[in-house]
């Protein structure tokens, strides 16, 4: 077993930032706050949807799938709070929306669940964070990220390789060698279902799938990476969580399709805590953690603010700037 | 006998009405960090350190009868100590307990 670990809602108890109490209930579960959401998710889906049938055939088709897209890839953040098991009382419907989540927009669910926890282990620590964004090194670097070419050729060489049945060194550090065949398995059935459908769709012409999921996915993920980039990417490579992880305060509109992930450092200190509980964990842990108030434009600013100079870099800080 | 040659011994642990309700209290026995979690089924008793990342499980999700990890989210049977979900694979280390005059007691 390893070495006892102070977690971060540990070390925010022990500081008093709340209590236990505090703590215990807003980690209460329900499955009627997902439900309700999720509701209003499936109607803006048909809204999205019919702008595109209603823009067949004009230019105007392609604004109405970049709209829809951005719904569409944020079914991400509906599968992070799945990865947590906590949208959803019930816990294997958890995995149920996850796994749908999961094959909307490319990202294996159990695959993905292990790589997280190695996340919420070795947040922003580089070589050891998996899904450590590095801060870019020029404007352009940061623009070609955003751009998701790097994510989507990512993404094919790491489904080419578990259909291969091979675990990159990467990989073997935190996919356990019990679920070797569970993460092949899940990136063939998903890449054979994506397949089967693209069959279909050459042998019948009907293109429903391309035009309403995987070009607005295509379209919409440079959203995503440009939200992504939010959460960590300008902050300190340092273990300290009130100082690696960006909360973004946001509208309303952005963090319901975001199931309250703009609350990041919040969802860091207590990862068991629902995203409908994440606003009232935020007042609860507000001046202890790091918070950009003029939100995704405002952590956007700070970025691009180191990238020409106008800031110290935030990886020439803490440990990374030791190695 | 235990591994040191020293007899187990029933030990007191902590008081029934000062358990968290429902959940999982953390209790220090000398350097021993417990976990007495108030199942539906009584009280039960483990080491409180998660087997996967370490984490004390007395800060994670209960719900009478599973412990989730504050960390990973992995699952445990709070009763028999049975790992139920991914990342956890290695059961909890179990303590044998008892209520002995409304004071949880353990045999270590």
């Amino acid at each position: 077993m390893a070495a006892p670990v102070l977690t971060p809602i540990t070390q925010a108890l022990n500081d008093g930032a709340l209590t236990r109490k505090e703590l215990k209930a807003l980690m209460r579960r329900s499955d009627w706050p997902a439900a309700r959401r999720l509701v209003i998710w499936i109607a803006a889906l048909l809204v999205t949807g019919s702008m595109i049938w209603l823009s067949m055939g004009t230019w105007l088709v392609w604004p109405a799938m970049f709209v829809h897209g951005i719904l569409m890839v944020h079914h991400f953040s509906l599968q992070h709070e799945c990865v947590h098991y906590t949208p959803f009382k019930t816990r294997w419907l958890n995995d149920v929306a996850g796994n749908i989540c999961g094959f909307i927009i490319a990202l294996p669910h159990q695959y993905f669940r292990y790589e997280h926890c190695d996340h919420h282990t070795h947040t922003q620590l580089k070589g050891y964070d998996p899904e450590l964004i590095e801060l870019p090194i020029s404007v352009w670097k940061y623009l070609w990220y955003i751009s998701s070419v790097p994510y989507w050729w990512a993404k094919i060489k790491e489904f080419s390789r578990h259909i291969a049945g091979h675990m990159s060194e990467g990989d073997k550090v935190f996919v356990p060698k019990e679920a070797y065949q569970a993460v092949f398995w899940e990136a063939r059935i998903m890449a054979g279902l994506y397949a089967a459908i693209l069959i279909f769709c050459i042998a019948t012409g009907w293109w429903a799938p391309l035009w309403y999921w995987w070009l607005p996915v295509l379209l919409g993920e440079p959203v995503m990476r440009w939200i992504r980039l939010t959460e960590h990417v300008g902050r300190p490579n340092v273990r300290d969580m009130r100082e690696n992880t960006r909360t973004n305060l946001i509208s309303a509109p952005l963090a319901f399709l975001s199931w309250n992930m703009n609350y990041h450092a919040e969802h860091h200190y207590a990862a068991s805590v629902p995203f409908h509980a994440l606003p009232k964990l935020h007042e609860k842990l507000d001046g202890y953690v790091y918070v950009e108030p003029r939100g995704y434009l405002g952590a956007h600013i700070d970025i691009i603010s180191q990238l020409i100079g106008r800031k110290p870099r935030s990886d020439m800080q803490g440990e990374s700037a030791k190695a | 006998m235990n591994a040191q040659g020293r007899q187990k011994t029933w030990q007191d642990l902590i008081a029934v009405a000062d358990l968290e309700q429902g959940d999982a209290t953390p209790v220090m026995l000398g350097r021993r960090e417990l976990a007495v979690f108030d199942t539906v089924d009584g009280i039960f008793v483990s080491l409180a350190r998660c087997t996967h990342g370490a984490a004390n499980l007395c800060d994670g999700y209960f719900d009478g009868r599973h412990i989730e990890c504050p960390l990973h989210q992995g699952l445990f049977d709070a009763r028999t100590g049975q790992p139920k979900a991914a990342p956890a694979r290695v059961p909890l280390r179990m303590v044998e307990s008892r209520v002995v005059d409304g004071r949880v007691q353990v045999l270590l």
